[in-house]
């Protein structure tokens, strides 16, 4: 099951979603961060760490290739992390965040893959992620909205984005907008 | 306190003035952030300086929303849209109705 969180930057959907993932009540959470390291990063990330701290995530790194993931979840998942008995059997993934994981994917290893050919990769490995989990949250971005027209590199960024959230949505149980922290559901 | 938000263009204006026409307005309130961003000042001290302009009275905030964009390439242009973003998260919070209008049309979303 896919639950989508879409919005801007700084629309507080990073919050929103992790609040969303603590009130479904697995056992098990993930957080999967896909944005590199480097040291533009590096505050955006403490940010974000300092949100998730006291909510029981365990943290996975994957700039690419997301299935990986999938494995990682399967060595650690020996036991749950919640003691609570009122929770959920099994696992929740909160993806964060696809814009990252679309850039990391498309200029990969010093070469610049197609739009086309990031949004079948990225597709393929989300199903499979999530066929693996209980339930998985995708943060994905608003980029959308500046009416600036970009260079040809950047457009088919936007282009496979795009593609990307729309066949999200469709195939997602739900759908939500953020906007000054408050999730409109579409 | 009301918050109404939305992007450029939208008709925030007309709707708020005809929503609600007994309170005061602090319109354009995103370019207030820059401004004072600009004069060196930070997303705390900004924030208590909007409480404290409203603090009596009933106020209707209005804003754009900026952060629906690429990344700005001029870092200034990416912390006004980021402190923006965060003031208004935080007003969101303390308002009692929070609009949004797209096309002229305003969704009340909380």
């Amino acid at each position: 099951m896919i639950t989508l969180v879409y919005g801007g930057s700084s629309s507080g959907k990073s919050e929103y979603a992790e609040n969303l993932v603590c009130t479904t009540g697995y056992k098990n959470k993930y957080y999967l961060a896909t944005m590199k390291h480097s040291d533009d990063a590096k505050d955006r990330i403490m940010r974000h760490r300092n949100l998730r701290q006291g909510k029981g995530f365990v943290t996975l790194e994957h700039d690419v290739d997301i299935v990986n993931a999938i494995s990682e979840i399967d060595s650690i998942d020996s036991g749950d992390f919640s003691t609570n008995k009122a929770d959920l059997d099994g696992e929740i993934v909160l993806l964060e965040c696809m814009s990252n994981l679309v850039a990391n994917e498309m200029f990969r290893d010093g070469e610049i893959n197609s739009a086309d050919d990031c949004v079948a990769k990225i597709l393929s490995d989300v199903k499979e992620l999530e066929e693996s989990v209980s339930s998985l949250v995708i943060v994905t971005n608003n980029v959308f909205e500046d009416g600036i027209s970009y260079d040809v590199g950047t457009k088919e960024y936007l282009r496979a984005l795009g593609a990307i959230n729309r066949k999200l949505a469709a195939v997602a149980e739900e759908v939500y907008e953020v906007v000054v922290g408050i999730g409109i559901k579409l | 306190m009301v918050l109404i938000v939305g992007g450029s263009y939208q008709g925030k204006t007309e709707y708020a003035t005809s929503n609600f026409p007994n309170c005061r307005f602090f319109n354009q309130l995103h370019l207030f952030i820059k401004k004072r961003m600009d004069e060196g000042m930070g997303q705390e001290a900004i924030l208590k300086e909007i409480h404290e302009a409203i603090s009596e009275g009933d106020w209707v905030l209005i804003a754009d929303e900026l952060g629906n964009g690429v990344v700005p390439m001029d870092e200034k242009d990416n912390e006004w849209r980021e402190v923006s973003g965060r003031i208004l998260i935080e007003l969101a919070k303390e308002a009692e109705e929070v609009h949004r209008v797209v096309l002229g049309i305003g969704q009340r979303i909380k």
